[in-house]
């Protein structure tokens, strides 16, 4: 699929920090935390530092007085990535938001809340915050963005969901910018998940939370860099349908298209390292390890990647680890 | 309005599973015969909940399912896969083995809650301290599990989007679709959404005094509240010039798509329905029509004290002097408020009644709205000749969206 989207902006929210130079500095340091299940056993998770300063003018907003910590995640990458985008460009400004589990924070605490305390003590104040598309609804509201929201669940591949829904909203004439944002907040319950699916005893595997935001707009001939395309796999069930789903993504490129690397740390590093053997890497040296945020990885990588391109021609794999994996080809002119 | 260089969108096929029915011909002569399904909910413990009763759906058999095969299924993908087979069957996109013969058909289906019943039983479990199947109930869960039943069901392999839109979601996908057929990313997407009823979900709409505890009564002024109910529904979507050279049946030609977001609040419309009246606009703009050319809107109408007085006053605001020919019904006191599969379903009933002249009736009235009073659709009223039909679909978020079906 053609995507043919310039970078206009971006921003970032990560454990490193906030801001889309936290993406390069330093590896954060990781916490100790328990699944809920096994309070025992800590695993080290990678936390972002809601007291950061970038996070008290968003706390001070009346409509976000409840919302869960993926909405300042996802408000603050966004108006990093507006930048100075005028009011009048705002309101022809959509919204599309990729995300994976959604407000877990809330959903569990509403869910557990009616398991301790019984169905007539839920609260009313949690639950439409645990609704998936309540977050980018604020941040819509507060930043301006008149054009139209969607939110997209999925794995990591619904980051390209979001950026092709992106350029058919985009080439429709729908809106002339979209911000696209990925976002993932931790709970502890994520421990549980990853332990039932054996993930946590993978060496180098870390929980981990944040947002990134790409401003995007139509491609013009003087962009120097551009999202050219974006593909997806065979969605697959079995490790087998997994391997030849990885394989099949790389197959017909030229070998000395170079790659970025995103699987550290998840089951799908063996198959990036299979299906990308050989190839050049983009980045000179590996960037620190962020840990694994869904579609807020998948965003981080992107800018990663085009941050760090200087061939004609780069590829971005996305490992969905729940459904398909995709691949975003940059093009740098 | 559409470019004219755009290909036209048509519905080549329908299906759902809905509590009126386990099939969408078996649902719509239940609805126009005026039945409702609302019954207590045995399906979970409602035992803490002001309301004990929602519009629950029969799952229908799966004959290629083992019962293993069906256990790891989730009750969201017992409704979805029987309703996207019957749509694409249909549109004459099922082979003699019951596979979709167009591998690389594209998917854009909507959802509030996935299978969040397992969800649910994952953290039960693993609050419980049990360790025992944490994982098959954690990896199914998510909506694009779902998604995947339907791929794997169908033997398909193209593009998905799960769209996650509140109660608009289905409107959505529906919409999202047609976008991309016009963009030229696709000639063919089976577009449609599911729900199915869970504890989180119910609990939630309980906890907010959103839930009626008598009947469900949209566009009423004793209105009280919504009845949660389940369903999916599946649309096969194509471009016109696609399916006339294969040879399919016309149903119907999605028009125009029109969506927003109001920001007036997170669960309460604006208070004069003005964002709705601007969506129902857009996709007027796109199917090049006029309001007065609506001759039925299947409107959204929960029955809730704060969604229905606003969209009546968007209906009043929209249509103006020409209101009572427009005839306007919420089927969600026949089947309930199925969320995320609602846009799916509301617009095949809206179609139905394009093609036929049925209209659905507006149950349980006693006192309507008097801003729109004129045009709630009686029991067992026609009107031949129909041209154009509007499905509108409001949602938390302020998710609004509207759909125009042509003959």
């Amino acid at each position: 699929v053609k995507l043919d989207l310039a970078i206009a902006g971006h921003g970032a929210v990560t454990p490193a920090g906030v801001g889309v130079e936290a993406l390069f500095s330093a590896e954060p340091k990781p916490q100790m935390l328990a699944p809920l299940g096994e309070p025992k056993r800590d695993y080290p998770v990678l936390r972002v530092d809601l007291k950061d300063p970038a996070f008290t003018r968003w706390q001070k907003e009346p409509r976000l007085r409840r919302v869960s910590p993926m909405t300042f995640f996802m408000i603050e990458s966004a108006a990093q990535a507006l930048g100075a985008l005028s009011p009048e460009e705002r309101a022809q400004t959509g919204l599309i938001v990729a995300l994976s589990a959604g407000c877990l924070v809330y959903s569990r605490r509403f869910f557990q809340g009616i398991l301790r305390d019984g169905q007539r003590t839920a609260s009313p104040a949690l639950f439409p915050e645990t609704v998936f598309n309540s977050p980018g609804s604020h941040v819509a509201s507060v930043l301006g963005l008149n054009g139209a929201v969607y939110a997209l669940c999925g794995d990591e591949s619904a980051w390209l969901g979001a950026l092709k829904t992106a350029a058919v909203w985009i080439r429709r004439g729908r809106v002339r910018n979209v911000v696209v944002l990925g976002v993932e907040e931790f709970d502890p319950l994520v421990l549980d998940a990853y332990r039932s699916a054996r993930w946590l005893r993978r060496p180098g595997f870390m929980a981990s939370e944040g947002a990134a935001a790409l401003l995007v707009r139509a491609a013009r001939p003087d962009d120097p860099l551009v999202l050219a395309e974006a593909h997806e796999s065979l969605p697959y069930r079995t490790r087998a349908e997994a391997d030849f789903a990885a394989r099949e993504l790389f197959l017909g490129l030229d070998e000395v298209i170079p790659c970025h690397r995103t699987a550290r740390g998840t089951w799908a590093e063996t198959l990036e390292a299979d299906a990308a053997a050989g190839r050049p890497e983009i980045a000179a040296a590996p960037p620190p390890h962020l840990g694994l945020a869904f579609t807020a990885s998948a965003a981080w990588e992107t800018i990663r990647a085009a941050s760090a391109l200087t061939a004609p021609r780069g590829i971005v794999p996305i490992w969905g680890l729940n459904h398909r994996f995709g691949r975003l080809d940059l093009a740098r002119r | 309005m559409a470019a004219p260089s755009e290909p036209r969108v048509v519905v080549t096929g329908v299906g759902a599973v809905t509590p009126l029915g386990e099939t969408f011909p078996e649902s719509w002569a239940a609805l126009i015969a005026g039945r409702a399904a609302d019954a207590p909910v045995d399906i979970f413990d409602t035992s803490g909940c002001r309301a004990h009763r929602a519009c629950s759906a029969w799952l229908p058999d799966l004959p290629r399912f083992s019962r293993k095969a069906l256990g790891r299924l989730s009750r969201a993908s017992r409704l979805a896969l029987p309703a996207a087979r019957e749509a694409l069957a249909q549109a004459g996109l099922l082979d003699r083995d019951g596979f979709c013969p167009r591998s690389n058909l594209a998917l854009s289906v909507s959802t509030t809650a996935g299978g969040m019943a397992f969800g649910e039983n994952f953290c039960r479990d693993v609050l419980a301290g049990r360790r025992a199947h944490l994982f098959s109930q954690v990896e199914r869960y998510l909506p694009q599990q779902q998604v995947l039943d339907l791929q794997q069901d169908l033997a398909v392999s193209g593009p998905s989007v799960v769209m996650a839109n509140a109660c608009a979601s289905g409107a959505n996908a529906i919409g999202h679709a047609a976008d991309l057929i016009r963009a030229g990313e696709s000639d063919c997407v089976l577009a449609g959404g599911f729900e199915a009823l869970c504890e989180l979900v119910f609990v939630g709409f309980d906890c907010l005094q959103a839930t009626t505890t008598e009947k469900c009564r949209p566009f009423d002024l004793t209105r009280s509240g919504l009845m949660i109910g389940e369903a999916a529904a599946f649309l096969v979507l194509e471009s016109r010039a696609a399916a006339e050279a294969r040879g399919a049946t016309i149903l119907a030609e999605l028009a125009g798509y029109g969506h927003g977001t109001d920001f007036f609040h997170l669960t309460q419309p604006q208070p004069t329905g003005s964002v709705l009246v601007e969506v129902m606009l857009a996709a007027l703009r796109e199917a090049g029509l006029d309001p007065a050319q609506i001759g039925y809107i299947n409107a959204h109408g929960t029955a809730t004290p704060v969604n229905d007085g606003p969209e009546a006053l968007a209906y009043r605001a929209l249509l103006g002097d020409v209101l009572g020919a427009t005839r306007i019904s919420s089927t969600k006191a026949a089947i309930g408020h199925t969320l995320g599969a609602a846009g799916a379903v509301e617009a095949l009933f809206a179609i139905a009644a394009l093609r036929t002249g049925d209209l659905p009736p507006q149950l349980n009235l006693r006192e309507p709205i008097p801003e729109i009073a004129a045009a709630l659709v009686a029991p067992g009223e026609k009107q031949a000749g129909l041209q154009h039909v509007m499905s509108v679909n409001l949602g938390f978020g302020g998710s609004n969206a509207a759909l125009v079906f042509s003959r």
